[in-house]
C-alpha cells in the first residue's frame, strides 16, 4: 500500500535562523558573541598555521623561528625522522612500504567481500610476511635492520596491528572459556581477565620487555618487540574478551536453542548463529576498544621503543629545532588523528551495514 | 545411523518412561510416562507451569532429564554428544518466539543447517528450501530478513526451517502463543496440511478447536504429571477428572 507522506510546512533559511538564534534580545547577543569569539579563534589558528606559517626549509630554522605563524619547515626538515625513527636512512623506502602495506591490508581486510576465511588468512598472511621481509630484510638482497632500529610510524602501525590480531582471537577465547558450564573454568578465565585488567598497561609492558627474560630460558624469550606486542595483545584481549562476552549475553538464549534445535555442533552454533549476533551487539564498544588501543602504542616508549610519538620527540628535541615542539606534536596529532577518525567513520559504516538485518 | 536404522527399526517414535526433572529442588516432571507412535499426533495442554514445555524440550535435550529414560526413534537419549546431535537432527523444533536467525535471509536460515549438518550441496539446499517455503507459503519472502516478516510468516518461516532437516518428528512449543490473533489460523493451518501427511507431531498448544480437528490423542499436564490421556471427542465431552474439567473450563469457558 502506498503510504501519503505529508511533510509539514518548511520555514525559510532565514526565518529558521531568526527563531533559532535571534527569538529574543538576550539571545540575539549571545549569539553575536559567541559568533565574534567562534571568527576570532578560527582566524588566529588560520593565521597561525597558514597565513603566517613558513612552509620551506631554505631560510633554515632561524628565519622560522622569527616568523609570527607555525614553523611548518621543522616536518619539512624531519618528518623522515618523525615516521621511520632510527631506520637506517638509505633504507627507510622499506619502511614506507611496509607502512603502505599494513594500511592496504587493514583497508582490505575491511571490505565485507574480503571475510572469507581463506581471503582474510590470505590478506593477513601475505601482508604480514611482506611486512617482516620489508622491514628486517636480510633476504633477497635487503640489507638487515634488526627491531631494535625500527621506528616512528611504522613500528606504531606493527605494534598497533600485531596487537589486535593477537588480541582478538584471544579475547574471543576468553570471552567463550569465561561462558563455561564448567566453574573451575570460568572462575579461572575471569580471574586471569580481572586480574590483567587490573594492572597499569606500563606495568604489563614492563614485565614483559624487562622482567620476563629472567624467568624464561634463552629460547623461549624472542625479541623485546615481540614479547611487548604479547603483553600488549594480552592487555587488549582482557578488555575486549569482556566487550565480546557483553554481546554475547545481548543475544537471546533462544537462538543457540534454535540451532542446538537443528543439530548444529557448539562450534558451529557458536561461529554462525551467537558471534556475528554477538559481534553486532559489541560493535561500538569493540571499535572504542580499538581507538583506545591504536593510542596506547605509545606507551611502549617506556620500555625503549621509538614509535611515531617518541620519534617526534626526537625530531625537534636535537639542537635547531628545539623551538617548534607545538608544529612536530601538530603533526602527529593529525596523523593519530587520520587512523582514529576513519577507524570510527568505517564502525559507523560496519553499524549501517548490519542495520539492515534488523527490523 | 540414528537415520538409518530408524526406518527399519520398528517400536514408537518417542517413549518416555518414568521422566523426571528438577529444576535446583522444585520438581518440574514427576514420573511422565508417554508413547507416541509414528504418524501420530498428540496435543500436549495444560495450565502454565505444568511442565509441559519441558517435556518436549527433554525430547531433543534442550532439557537434561534427571531421571527415567527418553527413546526416540529407537535411539535410547544419553549423555554422547554425537547421539543428541544424532536425535536432533530427526527431530525439528517449533518455538513460541520463532528464534529464526535474524541476522541471515529467509532463505539462508533454511538452507544453514541442512548445508552443515546434512551437508547438502548448496544447490540442493536451494532447492529444498524453497519448495518448504512454497509448502507454507511464502515463496516470495526468500530474500528478505526476518525483521521485516509479520510474526504469523515468521512462525511459517520457521517450520519450513525445521521442515527443510527432513526431520521424521516434528515438536511444536506453543507456536501461536505469540501471534496476534489475526495471525493464528495461517500457522494452524501449515500444521494441519502437515499433519495431514502424516508427520509425527507433539504440539504443546492451548489452540483447542486445532486439537480436536488434528489430535490422536490429547495429553492433559499439571503440576509436572500426566493427569488424562485421551482421544479429544473423549476429552472434550467425557472427561470425569476433576482438574482436566475446571481447566476445560476456563479454556473453553468464554
Amino acid at each position: 500500500m502506498e503510504m501519503v507522506v505529508v511533510a509539514p510546512p518548511a520555514p525559510g533559511r532565514l526565518e529558521d535562523l531568526k527563531r533559532r538564534f535571534f527569538a529574543t534580545p538576550l539571545q540575539a547577543l549571545l549569539s553575536l558573541i559567541s559568533l565574534a569569539i567562534m571568527v576570532f579563534v578560527v582566524w588566529k589558528l588560520l593565521n597561525w598555521a597558514v597565513f603566517s606559517a613558513v612552509f620551506t626549509t631554505s631560510g633554515g630554522p632561524e628565519a622560522c623561528q622569527a616568523a609570527a605563524g607555525a614553523c611548518w619547515s621543522v616536518i619539512a626538515a624531519r618528518w623522515r625522522i618523525i615516521l621511520f625513527g632510527l631506520y637506517p636512512f638509505e633504507e627507510q623506502w622499506r619502511s614506507a612500504l611496509a607502512c603502505v602495506v599494513v594500511v592496504v591490508m587493514t583497508v582490505l581486510s575491511c571490505i565485507p567481500a574480503f571475510w572469507t576465511g581463506r581471503r582474510i588468512a590470505l590478506v593477513w598472511g601475505a601482508g604480514a610476511a611482506l611486512y617482516y621481509v620489508l622491514m628486517k630484510g636480510g633476504v633477497l638482497g635487503l640489507a638487515y635492520v634488526g627491531e631494535e632500529a625500527w621506528g616512528g610510524l611504522a613500528l606504531t602501525l606493527f605494534i598497533f596491528v600485531t596487537t589486535c590480531l593477537i588480541g582478538f582471537p584471544l579475547a574471543i577465547c576468553l570471552a567463550l572459556l569465561r561462558r563455561s558450564e564448567l566453574p573451575w573454568i570460568s572462575r579461572t578465565t575471569g580471574l586471569v581477565i580481572d586480574g590483567v585488567r587490573s594492572l597499569p598497561l606500563i606495568s604489563i609492558l614492563f614485565t614483559f620487555a624487562i622482567v620476563l627474560p629472567f624467568a624464561l630460558p634463552q629460547w623461549l624469550q624472542g625479541d623485546k618487540l615481540y614479547r611487548v606486542i604479547l603483553g600488549s595483545a594480552l592487555f587488549f584481549s582482557a578488555y575486549q574478551a569482556e566487550i565480546v562476552r557483553g554481546g554475547m549475553q545481548g543475544v537471546p538464549a533462544g537462538q543457540e536453542e534454535a540451532a542446538m534445535a537443528l543439530g548444529m555442533s557448539y562450534w558451529q552454533r557458536i561461529g554462525l548463529i551467537v558471534l556475528p549476533q554477538a559481534m553486532r551487539n559489541a560493535l561500538p564498544a569493540t571499535i572504542n576498544q580499538f581507538v583506545i588501543s591504536f593510542k596506547e602504542t605509545s606507551l611502549v616508549v617506556i620500555v625503549g621503543f621509538f614509535e611515531i610519538l617518541a620519534s617526534g620527540n626526537a625530531a625537534y628535541g636535537t639542537g635547531e629545532w628545539r623551538f617548534a615542539y607545538v608544529e612536530v606534536y601538530a603533526f602527529i596529532a593529525f596523523i593519530y588523528f587520520i587512523f582514529v577518525f576513519s577507524l570510527s567513520r568505517y564502525g559507523a559504516f560496519l553499524e549501517r551495514r548490519m542495520a539492515v538485518g534488523e527490523r | 545411523m540414528i537415520a538409518g536404522n530408524s526406518t527399519k527399526s520398528g517400536g514408537p517414535a518417542v517413549r518416555l518412561e518414568n521422566l523426571d526433572k528438577y529444576y535446583g529442588t522444585f520438581r518440574a516432571l514427576r514420573n511422565v510416562n508417554l508413547s507416541v507412535e509414528r504418524g501420530e499426533k498428540i496435543v500436549v495442554c495444560g495450565p502454565s507451569g505444568s511442565g509441559k514445555s519441558t517435556m518436549i524440550r527433554c525430547i531433543n535435550r534442550l532439557e537434561q532429564h534427571n531421571g527415567g529414560r527418553i527413546t526416540v526413534l529407537g535411539a535410547e537419549l544419553n549423555d554422547d554428544v554425537g547421539n543428541i546431535d544424532g536425535i536432533r537432527r530427526e527431530v525439528g523444533m517449533v518455538f513460541q518466539h520463532f528464534n529464526l536467525f535474524p541476522h541471515m535471509t529467509v532463505l539462508e536460515n533454511c538452507m544453514l543447517a541442512p548445508m552443515i549438518v546434512r551437508k547438502q550441496p548448496r544447490a540442493e539446499a536451494e532447492v529444498r528450501a524453497r519448495r518448504y517455503l512454497e509448502k507454507v507459503r511464502i515463496p516470495e519472502q526468500a530474500m528478505k530478513f526476518p525483521g521485516q516478516l509479520s510474526g504469523g510468516q515468521q512462525q511459517r518461516v520457521a517450520i519450513a526451517r525445521a521442515l527443510c532437516m527432513q526431520p521424521q518428528i516434528m515438536l511444536f512449543d506453543e507456536p501461536t502463543s505469540a501471534l496476534d490473533p489475526e495471525m493464528i489460523s495461517e500457522v494452524l493451518d501449515v500444521m494441519v496440511t502437515l499433519a495431514s501427511e502424516g508427520m509425527t507431531m507433539i504440539c504443546v498448544t492451548h489452540e483447542m478447536g486445532f486439537a480436536r480437528r488434528v489430535a490422536d490423542r490429547v495429553v492433559f499436564m499439571d503440576a509436572g504429571e500426566i493427569v488424562e490421556e485421551a482421544p479429544p471427542e473423549e476429552f472434550f465431552s467425557a472427561s470425569r477428572n476433576e482438574r482436566t474439567q475446571r481447566f476445560l473450563s476456563q479454556v473453553l469457558g468464554h
